[in-house]
């Protein structure tokens, strides 16, 4: 249409505000979109990393988080049978996680040790060397740190020590394991030194008498649709034991990153509020400054309707490429927020924040343009409701 | 019978203006009937302009009724009354309105495509009519780089884009030097010739001169 | 304790050994009967004194978290049955005092409760004799931390020392991210807003394009069209910035309303110092009238046809 072919090629009558006016909106749209990707990416993130191996619900200590105090499980072992005999779950594995130390040359190196079981773990992926196998009481897999600290490489032999008691100035146990391979622990934080044995030598290893203890159980279902109400009927027969579905720990984590969210949805906000008024405001002065033409075109009987559409036009067209522009600029902000984010410590090093993903960006582009759009309504109705003799009058004098 | 593209009966119109009424015309009618020529002079502020608003239908009279080609204007909608403007009548302004940012020919077919002519065929009439108005040389030039004369025979083709009844110019030589506005007079004289209908305000007295009929105005009445 | 007294060896690292500490994890009920488990809290055990203080005659005393109590339901000389799990729910104690916690912004995302005991009373309830989780060393004025740090960490088998400086450090760590990340966030809308600031001040010089142009047609000089245009700016610039600066503290406001309320803390989580302020104004301020003489001397310098639309 001649008419919105207009309403878009005024948009380069003024180049150096088209200009301005599109790189507030991409940078607008920027935050928006890193703020979107903010919002969701958190919730995203931490369901990958826990669904990773594909085990969907896991037991801890009552009124624990995996991993977030020392506390145990006792009885381990009857529990981890218990749940193998149910129907409904394919395969469950026990976890036990501690302090110990390793030895060097010269001193002792604190570390954080894994007792998993080889058949049914979910907590590593193997980088190199081979992986431990069940009843191996000799062999210990470590992670690049634990390796660079201890020395280590896959074959070599290295010592790990525990119960350490300082009355006597001993380590209540030590043993010389193998080196299987090394790991990537997903829920380690960046530079964490982890190792890894089976479940038994972990527990003899481990600071406390832990025989028969684990810190988490982990469950795979069969059905994915069949997990809230196993945990619920887990839930019934443990009652001394937190029984937490994939989605629940993560509403978990989410109450604790909710600071993150809020702020997200604030700047998010305040980045449409920003774009939509950038867009009203250069189309209601570039209105105010046509009235003329337009009053021309309604006089030579071009329709209210077209003069609408193109002035959405020219919005939607300052939305689309700000949009694109914006989406790049987020892409490229996003990766620089995320390292600053990811640097919290303690935060397992596989997590992202900012998480770009095809509905997120389709949303944030949605949500723009949608608004960008609905920013032209009052300059579009402004235009259309131009008196049109009263505005050749004034336009002659 | 076929109704005359233009009648006019008792046409008033007030303006409120510092809390009094301003009578712009006090009772006008008017009837042009097909191929006619019409100047209408008056001095300034004597209602001539506000006349032709009235029967373009870009402005409600307080009173009275235009009919063009039968049909009463103050019976039909807005959306009727675009309509009809879009495709039975034809402007042309003292000055000129084109879209600076549209081409000659852009400018042209823009009623065309208002009014959903195919593209194929609303190029060929631009191109045809800028041909007539002698500037299809400048067909790709835009409005701005248009002398005041060449943009005035822009607005001329761009009003006949649609082949309307009826074509209404309002100081149309207004804002040109004087060889410019003979280019212009000579373009209605043939405008009329090839069976166009006009209807022309002016002060200037060559171009009413051409005209078959002239109507004078004063203080918002027709005095002849 | 006194094996670490032992250690330090107070003739060559002067120091005192002046607080343990024991954090256990406990389950609480409130009343006596175990009907239903109420609430998981943080238990934190104190020496207040030196070691060798007599056993209780009474029921050991427990210090409530404040929201902890409100939770639970507790007041002062109820009674607490406490254990470390639900099976083991032997330990009854009173609640001697409600405290209001210090506020923390690492705690607050945390939906952890605390309660405070005597060191032997939450030992023993831990089953755990004889056993802190840390020591907290005084050392003499003068004396380096690094230092005793280094001797503690050569003769003392199986501890970690660390100087009250690096575990400050450690866990300010977090908070150095959050404001690493509110500065980038800051920069990115500083440019949102500077080139807002900039397009509307260039439309709003361009609205007086008409005026321009009549004025250098009656011939008034480019130089006074320039300043008229240019004092504009700067009116529209000190208004919006007073504005915005108010705008600002009404924000802050609303954002510490709203995030005392949600966390049920003290903290400050906005705070807008005069330094904030003047830099805030100042970038405005600058920005908007870069921008207004920017687009004023482009508007003097077109000639007044094009102003005026003739060409």
């Amino acid at each position: 249409m001649k008419g919105i072919a207009w309403g878009l090629k005024s948009l380069r009558r003024h180049r150096l505000r088209t200009a301005l006016s599109l790189a507030g909106i991409a940078v607008a749209a920027a935050m928006l979109l890193d703020m979107v990707m903010l919002s969701g990416g958190i919730d995203k993130s931490f369901t990958d990393l826990l669904l990773g191996r594909g085990y969907q619900i896991r037991l801890t200590p009552k009124g624990t988080l995996p991993f977030d105090t020392e506390a145990t499980m006792a009885g381990a072992s009857g529990i981890v049978a218990a749940l193998r005999r149910d129907p409904a779950i394919e395969a469950v594995g026990a976890v036990l996680g501690t302090s110990l130390y390793g030895r060097t040359a010269d001193s002792l190196v604190t570390l954080f040790g894994y007792g998993i079981e080889p058949d049914a773990q979910s907590l590593y992926q193997l980088a190199s060397g081979r992986d431990l196998t069940p009843g191996d009481s000799s062999g210990v897999v470590l992670s690049e740190p634990a390796a660079r600290f201890l020395g280590a490489a896959v074959g070599d032999t290295v010592t790990l020590v525990g119960r350490l008691d300082p009355q006597t100035v001993t380590a209540g146990v030590g043993r010389r394991l193998v080196v299987r391979g090394v790991v990537r622990w997903l829920y380690d934080y960046r530079g964490q030194p982890s190792v890894g044995t089976v479940l038994p030598l972990m527990q003899r290893l481990a600071r406390q008498p832990s025989a028969d203890r684990a810190s988490v159980i982990l469950v795979k279902v069969r059905e994915d649709a069949a997990v809230p109400g196993l945990a619920a009927r887990l839930r019934a027969r443990f009652p001394q034991i937190e029984v937490n579905s994939v989605a629940e720990l993560v509403a978990h984590f989410r109450e604790r990153l909710v600071y993150f969210r809020q702020l997200a949805y604030i700047l998010g906000s305040m980045s449409l509020i920003v774009a939509v008024l950038l867009i009203g405001t250069l189309l209601t002065i570039t209105v105010n400054e046509r009235l003329g033409e337009i009053a021309t075109l309604r006089a030579i009987g071009v329709s209210r309707a077209t003069i609408v559409r193109q002035t959405l036009a020219e919005g939607t067209a300052l939305t689309v490429v700000g949009s694109a522009l914006g989406i790049m600029l987020g892409l490229f902000t996003a990766r620089y927020l995320d390292a600053i984010l990811t640097s919290f410590p303690g935060l397992p090093a596989a997590f992202s924040f900012f998480v770009p993903r095809a509905d997120t960006l389709g949303f944030a582009a949605l949500v723009l343009l949608v608004t960008g759009s609905l920013a032209g309504l009052y300059p579009a109705w402004l235009a259309s409701r131009a008196p049109i003799a009263a505005t050749l009058r004034a336009e002659a004098t | 019978m076929i109704p005359p593209p233009l009648l006019a009966r008792e046409l008033r119109k007030d303006y409120p203006m510092n809390g009094e009424t301003v009578h712009a015309l006090r009772g006008v009618s008017l009837r042009v009937d097909a191929g006619d020529y019409v100047a209408i002079v008056g001095p300034s502020g004597s209602g001539k302009s506000t006349l032709l608003q009235l029967l373009g239908g870009i402005d409600a009279p307080s009173g009275g009724a235009v009919e063009i080609l039968g049909t009463r204007l103050g019976s039909l909608s807005d959306r009727e009354l675009t309509r009809l403007r879009l495709t039975r009548l034809g402007f042309i302004f003292q000055r000129f309105h084109l879209l600076p940012v549209l081409t000659a020919r852009e400018n042209v077919e823009l009623p065309m495509a208002e009014a959903g002519v195919a593209g194929r065929e609303r190029r060929a009439r631009a191109r045809e009519l800028l041909a007539y108005v002698g500037l299809d040389h400048r067909a790709d030039h835009r409005a701005t780089q248009l002398s005041g004369g060449e943009m005035q025979r822009v607005a001329i083709a761009r009003a006949l884009a649609n082949r309307p009844a009826l074509l209404l110019a309002d100081e149309p030589t207004g804002e040109l030097d004087a060889a410019t506005g003979h280019e212009i007079l000579a373009l209605f004289r043939q405008l009329n010739a090839d069976g166009t209908t006009l209807v022309v305000v002016t002060h200037d007295e060559r171009l009413a001169a051409e005209a078959g009929r002239i109507i004078h105005m004063l203080d918002g009445t027709i005095r002849d | 304790m006194t094996l670490l007294r032992e250690h330090l060896g107070f003739d060559s690292v002067p120091a005192s050994v002046n607080l343990c500490a024991l954090c256990g994890s406990v389950v609480i009920f409130s009343g006596m009967m175990p009907a239903r488990t109420v609430a998981r809290a943080l238990l934190i055990g104190l020496t207040f004194a030196a070691p060798g203080t007599p056993a209780y005659a009474q029921l050991p005393a427990v210090a409530v978290e404040r929201r902890l109590a409100e939770d639970l339901a507790l007041r002062v000389g109820d009674t607490v049955r406490l254990g470390t799990a639900p099976d083991s729910m032997r330990a009854l104690a009173t609640v001697g005092a409600v405290y209001e916690p210090r506020p923390d912004p690492a705690q607050i995302t945390k939906s952890e409760r605390h309660m405070r005991m005597h060191l032997p009373d939450l030992a023993a309830i831990l089953g755990a004799p004889d056993r802190v989780d840390r020591f907290g060393v005084g050392l003499v004025p003068g004396t380096p931390a690094d230092s005793a740090v280094a001797a503690l960490e050569r003769t003392a088998f199986g501890y970690q020392a660390h100087a009250s400086s690096a575990i400050a450090s450690e866990s300010s760590q977090t908070f150095i991210v959050v404001s690493r990340f509110h500065r980038a966030i800051a920069v990115i809308t500083i440019v949102a807003s500077a080139v807002f600031l900039l397009c509307i001040m260039l439309l709003k010089v361009e609205e007086r394009r008409m005026d321009a142009a009549v004025m250098r047609f009656v011939g008034v000089r480019r130089r006074t069209i320039f300043g008229a245009l240019l004092l504009e700016a700067a009116l529209i610039a000190v208004a919006g910035s007073m504005l915005g600066t108010g705008l600002a503290f009404a924000a802050g406001a609303a954002t510490n309303a709203y995030y005392r309320r949600f966390f049920d803390t003290a903290l400050v989580f906005s705070l807008i110092t005069p330094g904030i302020v003047f830099f805030s104004v100042a970038l405005s301020l600058g920005l908007g009238l870069a921008a207004g003489a920017a687009a004023a001397w482009r508007l003097v310098h077109t000639r007044p046809m094009v102003l005026w639309g003739r060409r």
